[in-house]
């Protein structure tokens, strides 16, 4: 019974640590972006807060009306460090969408161009 | 809409930033006066990228209308519904940066950022690149994000023309460019198929795009344009390995082997590079002359000794089963 308990419980952790995406050292062959990670230690920690991050991000789409099998995807395009400049700013981030409202920009920025052209 | 509630408020900050803006021109549109003043070497007169397909944008769909204008002339065609299920978020109604980069990627493109230039953006356009570029047509404090499509310029006159929104090949001053631009901080980007690296694309940069969609999933993609980025600087260290490595992923261990024969020879610092080699010789169950390579990179400790000697003992471990497999 105990040892039955014993053995679950050792392949959870076994699972669990096979399953730490942040693991560096296995056997084999070594990743590409192993090389810009050992470049140094901030890009070293972007990488690893990129990775961490991947689930949290999705999900934070998700809450913004992605359905999860797309923001599963979406993130799995992004690189470590796109993943990290969007956790926890995904509401805050410019989002371009349209062009409606957009004469006053226009104004003062064809006021500018007179401004050069005569200059 | 935001737009409307807040007209009061952008029709005074409108007024403030012109009043603001007349006061200072040159320092608030520091590339449009250095392009005006300082006209950049063997860039053309003038451009039309008269073979990019123009796809009006449905409302707040800007991102997916300018990634499919971008992927069409890198000879991708791709639904426009299935570049909105890629890129649009329906809780902010608008697409984020990180994703208009991503989303290349997943058909097979690299994605790449440019330097915040208007001169980048001109020297892409002139070699017959579309750029996507991120406006703020807002007003402050209200920012109202829009991608276009950079298709064409005219120096003379100091203009680009945009694909944007409904309007196909509208013109506008590249000041009127720069100061709706420069609120992203000049963000541009480009999407490229992988036999062709971006004109102003830098080394490093470049490498780490073709990496970026080696790791999206993009394995046969990004292995021509790793071999397209070698075939420009044969030294990079890391489209060696991600040569190697996206052809050991493809089953293809001949390729990967051939890379990085003569790459440990013109690296011999790199324990990624000696590894790596290690372990296709060893899945190509030569691992006598895997042992060898393994203890090389074991020499040379360093940061990955850890990843080496795990190798290592693998190699071995092999050796001993087929011994004993011989012995029976």
């Amino acid at each position: 019974m105990k040892s039955n308990l014993m053995r679950i419980v050792g392949r959870l952790l076994i699972l669990t640590m096979l399953a730490l995406p942040f693991q560096t050292v296995q056997a084999g062959m070594i990743g590409t972006d192993q090389i810009a990670a050992s470049g140094g230690a901030a890009m070293q920690r972007a990488n690893l807060l990129g990775t961490m991050s991947r689930p949290d991000v999705a999900s934070q789409l998700q809450s913004l009306g992605v359905d999860p099998a797309s923001a599963k995807a979406r993130v799995d395009a992004m690189t470590d460090a796109e993943v990290q400049s969007l956790a926890g700013k995904l509401g805050a981030l410019p989002a371009g969408a349209d062009s409606s409202g957009w004469g006053w920009a226009i104004l003062i920025a064809l006021v500018i161009w007179a401004w050069y052209s005569y200059r | 809409m935001t737009s409307c509630r807040l007209r009061d408020v952008r029709r005074l900050a409108g007024v403030l930033a012109a009043a603001v803006a007349l006061g200072g021109c040159s320092m608030m549109l520091p590339q449009t006066t250095a392009l005006q003043d300082h006209r950049p070497a063997q860039l053309p007169d003038r451009v039309a990228l008269d073979g990019v397909p123009f796809v009006p944008q449905d409302e707040n769909l800007c991102g997916p209308a300018a990634l499919k204008m971008a992927m069409a002339s890198a000879d991708t065609e791709v639904m426009l519904g299935d570049l909105k299920r890629e890129v649009f978020v329906p809780g902010r109604q608008g697409s984020l940066q990180a994703e208009m980069l991503a989303a290349p990627r997943r058909h097979g493109l690299v994605s790449y950022q440019l330097a915040p230039r208007l001169e980048d953006v001109l020297r892409e356009v002139s070699t017959g690149t579309p750029v996507i570029v991120l406006q703020d047509y807002g007003v402050w404090p209200v920012k109202v994000w829009h991608y276009a499509v950079v298709v064409g310029y005219d120096y003379p006159k100091h203009e680009v023309v945009l694909n944007s929104g409904l309007k196909q090949g509208m013109r506008m001053p590249i000041a009127v460019l720069e100061y709706l631009w420069k609120q992203s901080d000049y963000w541009a980007m480009v999407a490229v198929p992988p036999q062709r690296i971006p004109a102003t694309a830098h080394e490093a940069a470049y490498v780490d795009a073709v990496a970026a969609l080696e790791k999206a999933g993009g394995l046969k993609p990004a292995r021509i344009a790793y071999q397209t980025a070698l075939d420009r600087w044969p030294d990079d260290l890391k489209a060696t390995v991600g040569l190697a490595n996206a052809a050991y992923e493809l089953g293809d261990l001949a390729q990967a082997e051939a890379v990085l024969r003569p790459a440990v020879e013109r690296h011999p610092d790199s324990a990624i590079l000696l590894n790596n080699l290690a372990q296709v010789l060893s899945d190509l169950k030569r691992d006598p002359e895997a042992l060898k390579v393994i203890d090389r990179a074991a020499a040379l400790g360093g940061d990955f000794s850890d990843a080496v000697q795990q190798t290592r003992r693998h190699i071995v471990a092999r050796m001993q089963s087929a011994a004993t497999a011989v012995k029976n």
